[in-house]
């Protein structure tokens, strides 16, 4: 094929997951689509392998493709023009039960040329708890409606009573509706202007097209492997629930063109909603994987093949029916992304020629916590704290952390202002701002998490309740790299009033009783505390240059007590660098180290 | 002779200053000269002298018999991308003082870049803030969602922090930006007050004054902006004055906002994030100056020059409205007309991508100097410009009235080398398949800022301007199926002649929340207010009774949907209740045609969450001459044949050149042909016709 | 072969052992474990990171420094009683 028309192809491609995104916004009008980008489109070939990964939550690309082929087995000679499937079974392909995926055919004169497939997180699914997330809930049978494949739209016609079923079983209908016609209309868009783009050059030259990317992207990526150093490295995930600890362990291990992932020695499944399926941890692996080593290779089904999964049944990462998974985007699947991401980092920082594109682990600790109670205006509002999109970054092997800077799985995530939850929540912040001492401290540091206090106002009942699956209380997740520090762990504090009095922010940020796992309220004069992790430091933090130490002090990121007792810089009283301290308590630190003098 | 007057508009672009004369006799007079940053002044008058050459008048006499002068410059933009603006200060809500920094996350961290940069989160960065390190203050004070106070301002706080910023971090402009202070002001303005008291000589900006909207990270960002470079912009347009003053001018300046609307200058010198982009708004203006004119409501405004394409869209003759505009990397929110752009323009350079070995086209530019390699001024990569004459669109010696002799040879010997060899084909399939390549792009971005609301371009007409589009147009409006293509006479300056073509006006608003089904007495006692303080405005500044204009709008919203649609009042205010029943349904309507069928969750309830009024001041308008169209045939005009790109073709073919300057109105003839213009080129394509109207435009109509 | 080849930021391997990029110090044979002979350093988090990361929890930091210039050449978590890490790269 030209050069050039391949070249238009290949963008067109990218255009149009870029407009049935648009589309998914708009229709949906959610808060958590539009503001958290809690989404993905992507295309498909025929045969249900990805086309072209859109970008959005990345551990759903490799997933939604296994969704096509499920549908495709299934459905089998049963697939026409026009139809839609949903799917949402996590035992077959989904990530968890309210991550839908609605995946359409694509015909082009009355063949089928590919499949579109996009998701959103729906407002509800009927699970124990309200939201998606559902803490409490013991197996996938408390975890709402799921489907490992049924059509909700037959030949451009709705299928009312299996929609209508599907509403029945869930909070809010009229929401989840919405999100249903949002992917839809989605889903439209992306056959309109696929059947476009054949009418213009021709299916099988699209299809070609399509074929050369995919060798492309293969022959990319296993050239880049081909470049870095054969090895095995390792990571290992600390996923504290309940009281309980469960560990991800991976060895990642790359010999010529080739990369395996191996997952044996992980945790046994657990009893709490914290685990994932297999196909759920080969998206996890690949969210990193994609921006990380493809970074400028298409997404496509070309980087998966040379890529290789180990993940032991009936573990936490590959866990057996009916082992509840609800929470598992933010656990099991996190860790896997995080351990994903050390290694990855790890073996760039190896190569010489890769150092440059090396990171440490960023937002290691999603926090869910979804508010739901009577608003101000006297509607129910239900939400989640989209905080949780603004995690920390990893510090790179050239530069700190982008403090509050997102994550690697879903690169264009961000926060809603204060005033957008104020406006809907009958809550009052009392802060909300940048964590000091929480990037993991290094020669880079990590970005550093934060923190927000919220209270009861105006509400009509007195407050409102909020469902949390919090983790990462007790362990720091976010992996440091090469001598790095890890970023500091999260924490979730009930703050109780003393004495009916208003409780202040230093004791907000102080006290509290934990909270982490189920149903809570925030009444009265109560306050929520959460704080949120640091993303991983890179190098040791008594090689930083000291003027950057200064500056994060003089930015409050950095205490003067951390300053001295990690980072060995000692300041004046006007927080001005003392050069000769810091020279003196360095040498003496390096050499406390090692029982000597150091010889450098 | 001494009884011509006329109307001078100027605009400072990126690389250009133009200037457009209009005379009261009809004439039009056109000049041009390099911009002069961070002195702009001097390119302002060098571009006037410009065209008072062409018109035989000195520069002295024409500005004296200057009855109005209007401006757009680029000013605010290049003071924010140099970081040329004063050291800066921000004093917030204590426990909120990251705000600004935070960015709302990874928003501040992605926005603004292209996809490979998306698709690489480890190289990516915010850009450094407008404010200087560690001049961010918090000061004790709250007030809530209702705008109740729950914790009064700590004026005591607030002192030490004017003074430590003033005195410690020695900063020359201090934004003041509390959470809720559009809704209540009180907190904010106190701390003005004490500013002014103890340190006058600092540039203020409130938050509440500047960008009265709900989200504290926008407004923040703005205040923040205005006050980085609202003293450079209010020393400029004042130092502007004094020399327009000196040189003869008597009348008052008017400066053109992002908006598309005008404000005299002392105002639009305390509102510099107005002033942001608002060449490209002037540019969407004269589109529709020149579409209301021909009678077409739906236009695509379409500008490429050196280094970028430009696009706004006109819909049923109105203007649409950025959603969160940005300029260099930082978020602001203020009323900005909607213009995308692509890094693409004539001297985006071409390369093979190292991995792929696929051309790619932009986003790097040769910009002017070293330039395309044609210009022989050294430029050593191949640009888009360079790909233009190697398709034969341009002729090397009749480039700008011949005033230049492009080397095709060295052209032709480096592209060889550089493109078409490594990739294995003749050195026309390569220029041609790049200049699909530039198309495509082009028409993609088209595509997604019509689609993103609902639009489909196959109901407008594209309008074309600057040194490249000509060469473009008929390729990328052909593949979008547009209804007809334009190229106006004053394609060239084309910002310069929107600036003539604008009104006066003022934006004010009022945010509340109020359910659709309100008596309309709420809804018009929340107007009465702002048409009052508009009216004052006006009047002071010269405008009252016919000369005046008041529009009202709402932005409306489903509830629990966070899309909000500025719907325009169509019916006569103060508003009754059939009056306010037909807002909602247009909002209904609206809301269906930007997010598409289905998208309206009616059952949750509509609300109404901002109140806008738009008043006008109505300037004097420009009589552009018309001829009459006289006959088709145009044999005169035909300078000669070469070899053209053609596009249905798929290569080159030999084809009539025509000259602009002997075309006379009526003239029209069939493609492919090229026309060759004193500044630029325009390609027509097979199944095209061109016609030269009565305006000296030139039309393509496609084949139906 | 003396070539000097990369194992990590810290760590190089020279002549079939591997060593401190900062002092050239060596370690261990290449293929053998180097976190053996760096001097260890282990302790409570919330003890060698402030408060910040102090929490109910008992994870620990171990820090590997070289025994030479005591240069931190590899960090990691870990609960009491986990098996180092191993991170090799082969240069076969």
């Amino acid at each position: 094929m030209d050069p050039m028309t391949f070249s238009i192809i290949r963008h067109r491609l990218f255009r149009i997951i870029d407009e049935a995104v648009i589309t998914l916004k708009h229709v949906s009008g959610s808060a958590i689509t539009n503001e958290g980008h809690d989404l993905m489109v992507s295309l498909y070939r025929a045969d249900g392998s990805l086309l072209m990964g859109g970008v959005g939550f990345l551990h759903h690309l490799t997933s939604a493709a296994e969704a096509c082929k499920s549908i495709i087995r299934r459905f089998e000679g049963r697939i026409r023009e026009g139809d839609v499937f949903l799917l949402n079974d996590p035992y077959t392909a989904a990530l968890h039960t309210s991550d839908i995926y609605l995946v359409a055919p694509i015909h082009f004169e009355g063949k089928l040329i590919a499949w579109s497939a996009c998701f959103v997180h729906v407002y509800d699914i009927g699970a124990m708890n309200p939201g998606g997330f559902s803490p409490q809930s013991v197996d996938i049978y408390t975890e709402g409606f799921s489907s490992p494949g049924i059509k909700i739209v037959d030949q451009g016609e709705m299928v009312q009573d299996v929609v209508d079923t599907i509403l029945n079983m869930v909070r809010s209908p009229e929401m989840v509706m919405l999100d249903l016609r949002s992917m839809i209309a989605c889903n439209n868009v992306a056959r309109e202007r696929m059947q476009a783009l054949a009418a213009k050059y021709g299916s099988d030259t699209v299809d070609a097209a399509g074929s050369e990317l995919i060798s492309q992207s293969e022959t990319l990526l296993r050239a880049r492997l081909q470049e870095l150093p054969n090895g095995s490295w390792q990571s290992r995930q600390y996923l504290d629930v309940n009281g309980e600890t469960a560990t991800v362990r991976l060895t990642m291990t790359k010999t010529g063109d080739r990369l395996v992932f191996d997952f044996t020695g992980s945790s046994e499944q657990s009893r709490h909603a914290i685990n994932c399926t297999k196909w759920a941890s080969l998206g996890g692996l690949f969210a990193p994987l994609f921006p990380l080593l493809c970074y400028d290779i298409t997404w496509n089904e070309g980087v998966i093949r040379p890529v290789e999964m180990i993940a032991p049944e009936g573990s936490i990462v590959n866990c057996t029916r009916p082992a509840p998974v609800s929470v598992a985007t933010v656990a099991a699947i996190q860790s896997v992304n995080n351990a994903a991401c050390a290694t990855i980092g790890k073996m760039l920082a190896a190569s010489d020629r890769y150092r440059g594109q090396a990171t440490t682990v960023w937002h290691a600790n999603h926090f869910a916590i979804f508010k739901f109670g009577r608003n101000q205006k006297g509607g129910q509002s239900i939400g989640i704290f989209t905080e949780t999109f603004a995690g920390a970054g990893g510090a790179r092997s050239f530069a700190d952390g982008v403090d509050i800077g997102g994550e690697i799985p879903n690169p264009i995530s961000r926060m809603a202002n204060v005033e957008t939850v104020e406006a809907n929540f009958p809550i009052r912040y009392l802060f909300r701002r940048r964590m000091k001492d929480s990037g993991g401290p290094g020669l880079w540091r990590g970005g550093s998490g934060g923190e927000l206090a919220v209270v009861p106002h105006k509400a009509p009942d007195g407050g409102i309740h909020y469902v949390i699956s919090g983790k990462g209380a007790r362990h720091p997740m976010s992996d440091g790299l090469a001598g790095g520090f890890p970023g500091a762990p999260n924490k979730y504090a009930w703050v109780k009033s003393e004495d009916g009095a208003d409780v202040v922010p230093e004791d907000a940020a102080a006290g509290g009783d934990p909270v982490s796992w189920g149903v809570f309220p925030l009444m009265g004069k109560d306050a929520l505390y959460v704080r949120w992790n640091g993303g991983g430091g890179f190098g040791d933090p008594l090689e930083r240059t000291p003027d950057h130490v200064v500056a994060d002090i003089g930015n409050d990121l950095v205490s003067v007590e951390a300053a001295r007792d990690v980072y060995g810089v000692a300041v004046d009283g006007k927080g001005a660098l003392d050069a000769q301290a810091t020279q003196d308590l360095r040498s003496r630190r390096r050499a406390a180290r090692i029982g000597r003098e150091a010889a450098r | 002779m001494s009884e011509t007057t006329y109307i001078v508009a100027t605009d400072v672009g990126g690389t250009c200053t133009d200037t457009i004369i209009i005379a009261s006799t009809g004439e039009i007079h056109i000049g041009k000269a390099l911009s002069t940053p961070p002195d702009f002044a001097t390119g302002v008058l060098n571009s006037i002298e410009s065209a008072a050459e062409i018109m035989g008048v000195p520069r002295r006499d024409v500005l004296a018999r200057t009855t109005l002068f209007v401006h757009g410059s680029t000013v605010v933009d290049n003071t924010v991308l140099t970081r040329d603006g004063a050291p800066t200060g921000l004093i917030a809500t204590q426990g909120f003082e990251d705000t600004l920094l935070v960015t709302r996350g990874a928003y501040g961290r992605w926005s603004g870049l292209t996809e490979d940069g998306i698709k690489n989160p480890v190289r990516t960065d915010r850009a450094a803030p407008l404010v200087a390190t560690g001049a961010i203050r918090g000061v004790g004070e709250r007030i809530d969602c209702d705008g109740d106070i729950v914790e009064p301002l700590d004026l005591a706080a607030a002192e030490s922090a004017v003074r430590y910023l003033v005195e410690d971090k020695k900063v020359e402009a201090i934004a003041v930006s509390f959470l809720w202070s559009f809704f209540n002001p009180a907190h904010e303005r106190a701390v003005r007050d004490l500013i002014e008291r103890i340190a006058p000589q600092v540039y203020v900006t409130l938050s509440s004054d500047i960008a009265p909207v709900p989200g504290e990270y926008e407004r923040t960002s703005t205040a923040v902006i205005n006050a980085y470079a609202g003293r450079v912009t209010r020393d400029y347009l004042r130092s502007l004055e004094a020399l327009l003053a000196e040189h003869g001018y008597r009348g008052q300046t008017m400066v053109m906002q992002g908006y598309g609307g005008l404000l005299p200058a002392s105002e639009s010198g305390e509102r510099a994030v107005g002033m942001i982009e608002c060449g490209p708004a002037a540019g969407v203006i004269g589109a529709k100056f020149l579409g209301d004119l021909m009678g077409d409501t739906e236009i695509i405004a379409a500008d490429m020059g050196g280094t970028t394409f430009k696009v706004g869209v006109i819909q049923d003759g109105e203007l649409d409205y950025a959603r969160e505009p940005m300029v260099d990397r930082f978020h602001y929110v203020a009323p900005k007309i909607d213009v995308v752009s692509i890094g693409a323009g004539g001297g985006s350079i071409v390369q093979l991508d190292p991995k792929t070995r696929l051309p790619t086209v932009g986003p790097r530019s040769a910009g002017s100097r070293p330039g395309p390699i044609c210009y022989g001024l050294g430029g050593t990569e191949p640009t888009l410009t360079d790909v233009m004459l190697l398709i034969g669109y341009m002729e090397p010696s009749h480039f700008l009235r011949g005033s230049m002799t492009l080397d095709a040879d060295n052209t032709r010997r480096i592209f060889k080398e550089k493109i078409a060899d490594p990739l294995g084909v003749s050195v026309e399939e390569a220029a041609i398949g790049i200049y699909r390549i530039a198309a495509a792009q082009i028409t993609d971005l088209i595509r997604t800022i019509t689609v993103e609301r609902g639009l489909d371009p196959r109901d407008f007409v594209l309008h074309a301007f600057g040194g490249t589009c000509g060469m473009l147009a008929s390729a990328f409006g052909e593949e979008l199926a547009v209804r007809r293509i334009v190229i106006p006479y004053t394609a060239s300056v084309n910002c310069a002649f929107g600036l003539v073509t604008a009104d006066v006006r003022h934006e004010y608003s009022t945010t509340t929340t109020l359910a659709s089904d309100v008596d309309p007495q709420e809804v018009n006692a929340i107007f009465e207010p702002l048409i009052d303080q508009a009216r004052k405005q006006l009047e002071a500044e010269g405008f009252s009774g016919e000369a005046t204009r008041f529009d009202w709008s709402v932005d409306l919203r489903y509830r629990r949907q966070v899309h909000e649609v500025t719907t325009p009042v169509r019916a006569e205010t103060p508003l009754d209740t059939a009056g306010l029943a037909g807002l909602i349904d247009d909002f209904e309507s609206l809301y269906e045609r930007k997010f598409g069928k289905g998208s309206a969750y009616r059952e949750a309830g509509i609300e109404m969450t901002m109140f806008r009024l738009t008043a006008s001041g109505l300037m004097q308008r420009p009589q552009l001459p018309v001829e009459p169209e006289g006959e088709a045939a145009c044999d005169g005009a035909r300078i000669g044949r070469r070899p053209i790109f053609v596009e249905a073709r798929g290569k080159l073919v030999e084809a009539d050149i025509y000259d602009f300057a002997r075309l006379s109105p009526g003239n029209r003839f069939k493609g492919p042909a090229v026309i060759h213009t004193p500044i630029t080129t325009i390609a027509v394509q097979d199944g095209q016709t061109a016609r030269m109207d009565g305006y000296r435009n030139i039309v393509l109509e496609m084949e139906v | 072969m003396t070539d000097i080849r990369s194992v990590s930021p810290t760590l190089v391997q020279k002549a079939g052992q591997i060593a401190c990029r900062a002092c050239g110090h060596e370690l261990a044979a290449a293929g053998e474990g180097w976190k053996e002979h760096a001097v260890l350093d282990e302790k409570p988090l919330g003890d060698a990171g402030g408060a910040m990361f102090r929490s109910e929890g008992n994870v620990l930091l171990r820090r590997f420094y070289c025994p030479s210039c005591g240069t931190t050449l590899d960090a990691e978590t870990a609960l009491p009683g986990e098996p180092f890490l191993i991170d090799r790269v082969d240069w076969s």
